[in-house]
């Protein structure tokens, strides 16, 4: 018996001698370690005290997303999230593949235009004759979306595919988000993918699923639209987070006009 | 030893400023017909005072420009010849007062800078009973700054050919530009981008030199049709490296390209005072100019021109009227962070179509109750819009406005006049929509009939 666990050990350090020296001891690893959870300069924040107080932020440094069907509530906490940016003074990008932002929306969310980079795609629903392919216009997008990610230098960098098919997105390839995490992997931006259903997030992102329900007033003649009921829900297993949380959302016309 | 020249009246300035640099790079205007010149060690180039003299003015005559040219020790002394005598004249070192005493008093108002002074001044002097320089030249030089302050003391210095200061030469104007002809003619970017950086280097190694950025980039492409393919590049901001400028110029001619092969390449800039840039520990750094105009021009390349930039809201009424600028973030300090809409509520964000989406619905006692999509629309189309029946809907919320422009039979972005009645309404797929109806396409609102063209779906609340 002790002769057999001799033989383990010294079969176990020749093995380890023969990863070290090959360099296969450890995983990848990134150049800086990852900012502990508990450091605020590790996210971006909502602004909302709801969602903040679930999962702190947006993390910097990884690929999250916001996923859900339409009148979700998607494009209210994306836009939120852009202006809690912009708002402290950082810069962000849109990349908004069908050209679907509103800016009188997007005021009403407090977005500082000055640091908003709007990159507009086309709208494959245009019925001009030369309006381009779906596949295309994803394509042209991504390839926006590494542009600016390898410029560096903003604090969130969101696609938008919430309007494009899911087929479309099933057919990029795999390679396409991992050289993205790659991109952002060690570095100050957060990058967001909104789409209609959860399609990819680095290890330490998260996945924010959006269910929701438009809200309108009580009377039947004069009924009107008074917000956006929405629940979220976040999964990230690696880091332990996954929670529910409410975000009451109100119509535009019920804002303060300054 | 210096030189003076006057030209004949209605002479080019330009030609006069030519003639003096063929014999000195020191050289100063002092008025519009006169240069004066240093001619230090330029007896060797031509010989003596008299040769460098008659050679002036012949090579001014070649250039069809008359002139008097006058030599002398100091510039005072060859100024107030110049004024003074046609042709040539060459006064001999030492000799300049001895020269000057006969010439008349009135030549120091030549030499002056501030005629008024000057003329008050001669005629205090001619009241003295003065009539010459060297009458002027004579005085006791105390006895004239006790009447005349320093200023008369220094005139009387210029009157006996004395330099009050020295000749302050004229820096001519830099050009930033590099020009390379080629062997053979060139086609195609990889080829040109080649040609780009050996011209850039030099540029930005003189304008580092100078301390100066480029502001705007010229490229000049001459062609071998004898046409020039002229590209000029406004600069965010002022830059100088290389390969940022070849990139915004490469980045440009790809989506602007030549239509001839090329066989002379000249880049030139418009300089300005280098940028100055200060970090703070304050504030979270930006990306610099630099990389943001390539980004700026790589992003257009791609997606198109005018489709990237800062979205601008517009003072209109219209539905989704919006408008871009160029994307150019400033420096600011980091805030804390501030809750948006009503005590931090978000706001329910619309996804607009830009170009509204026809749908039919069906109206009962003036109420949307169905919507759907044509059949033949694109399978795109349909899944932006779901079909199905309404369970709320809200309106109509009636908006219009642009009436003194036309009506197009589609609605377009920005154009034409609107008169529509707006409805939101949540289908049973609990998707809600915002719905409007052109009030101009004039069907009934009873119930039972779809409308056709008359219904459009303009954004989806999300």
């Amino acid at each position: 018996m002790a002769n057999m666990a001799n033989m383990a050990n010294s079969a176990l350090a020749v093995l380890e001698t023969a990863l070290r020296e090959r360099k296969l001891d450890r995983t990848l690893t990134t150049a800086l370690p990852p900012l502990a959870r508990t450091d605020p300069a590790a996210f971006i924040p909502f602004d909302h005290a709801a969602i903040d107080g679930l999962l702190g932020g947006m993390p910097r440094g990884q690929l999250s997303e916001i996923a859900g069907a339409p009148s979700s509530g998607r494009t209210t906490l994306l836009l939120q999230l852009i202006g809690a940016a912009t708002r402290r003074g950082e810069i962000a990008a849109l990349i908004d593949t069908c050209d679907r932002l509103d800016v009188a929306a997007a005021s009403a969310a407090g977005i500082d235009f000055d640091r908003l980079l709007w990159i507009r795609g086309e709208s494959f629903d245009s019925r001009s004759l030369s309006a381009s392919p779906a596949e295309r216009i994803v394509d042209r997008a991504v390839k926006a979306l590494n542009l600016v990610l390898q410029a560096g230098g903003f604090a969130l960098v969101a696609i938008d595919l919430a309007d494009v098919p899911p087929r479309v997105l099933k057919g990029l390839p795999f390679t396409t988000w991992l050289r993205v995490q790659r991109i952002v992997e060690g570095s100050d931006t957060a990058c967001l993918l909104v789409g209609p259903e959860p399609l990819a997030r680095s290890a330490n992102g998260l996945t924010v699923l959006c269910a929701g329900q438009t809200t309108w007033s009580a009377s039947m003649h004069t009924r009107r639209l008074t917000g956006l009921d929405t629940r979220v829900r976040v999964v990230s297993p690696r880091r332990r987070v996954d929670g529910e949380t409410r975000v009451e959302a109100i119509a535009e016309y019920d804002t303060p006009r300054h | 030893m210096f030189g003076a020249l006057y030209a004949a009246e209605g002479t080019d300035r330009t030609a006069l400023d030519a003639v003096a640099r063929e014999f000195s790079p020191r050289v100063e205007a002092c008025g519009p017909r006169e240069i004066t010149l240093d001619l230090s060690g330029v007896e060797r180039l031509f010989g003596d005072a008299r040769t460098i003299a008659a050679e002036m003015r012949r090579t001014a005559a070649d250039r069809g420009v008359r002139v008097r040219v006058a030599i002398a020790a100091t510039r005072s002394a060859a100024r107030l010849f110049v004024h003074h005598r046609a042709g040539l004249t060459v006064i001999e070192a030492g000799r300049e007062a001895e020269m000057l005493a006969s010439l008349p008093l009135s030549l120091l108002g030549n030499v002056s800078n501030d005629s008024n002074v000057s003329n008050d001044r001669l005629s205090t002097l001619r009241q003295w009973g003065l009539r010459t320089l060297g009458d002027f030249a004579a005085l006791p030089p105390d006895e004239v700054a006790a009447r005349l302050g320093q200023a008369g003391v220094e005139w009387q210095r210029v009157a006996r050919g004395e330099d009050q200061r020295p000749l302050v030469p004229a820096v001519p104007e830099e050009r930033f530009e590099q020009t390379l002809d080629l062997e053979w003619p060139i086609e195609g970017i990889e080829p040109l981008s080649f040609v780009l950086g050996r011209l850039l280097e030099p540029l930005s190694a003189h304008l580092e030199r100078r301390d100066r950025g480029a502001a705007v980039l010229h490229v000049r492409l001459h062609l071998v049709t004898r046409s020039i393919h002229e590209r000029s590049l406004q600069l965010p901001a002022p830059m100088r490296d290389a390969r940022t400028l070849r990139t915004l110029a490469l980045l440009d001619l790809e989506s602007h390209p030549p239509d001839a092969a090329i066989d002379r390449v000249t880049v030139a800039v418009d300089p300005t005072p280098g940028r100055v840039v200060q970090y703070s520990l304050l504030t979270r750094p930006l990306p610099s100019p630099e990389h943001l105009s390539t980004l700026a021009a790589r992003l257009a390349a791609l997606m198109g021109e005018g489709r990237c930039g800062s979205p601008v809201s517009v003072d209109s009424w219209r539905p989704g009227e919006c408008a871009m600028k160029p994307f150019a973030p400033r420096d600011s300090a980091l805030a804390p962070p501030k809750p948006s809409g009503e005590g931090g509520r978000p706001v329910v964000a619309l996804r607009r179509f830009r170009m509204p989406i026809p749908v039919r619905v069906r109206v009962e006692e003036g109420r949307p109750v169905h919507v759907w999509i044509d059949p033949p629309a694109p399978s795109g189309l349909r899944r932006c819009v779901s079909s199905g029946r309404i369970e709320v809907a809200s309106g109509p919320w009636r908006t219009s406005g642009a009436w003194w422009e036309g009506t197009l039979a589609l609605p377009r972005r920005g154009e034409g006049n609107w008169d529509r009645d707006e409805w939101d309404v949540a289908l049973s797929d609990g998707s809600t929509y915002r719905l409007f109806r052109e009030r101009g396409a004039g069907l009934s609102r009873r119930s039972g009939a779809a409308a056709k063209a008359e219904w459009f779906v303009e954004g989806l609340v999300d």
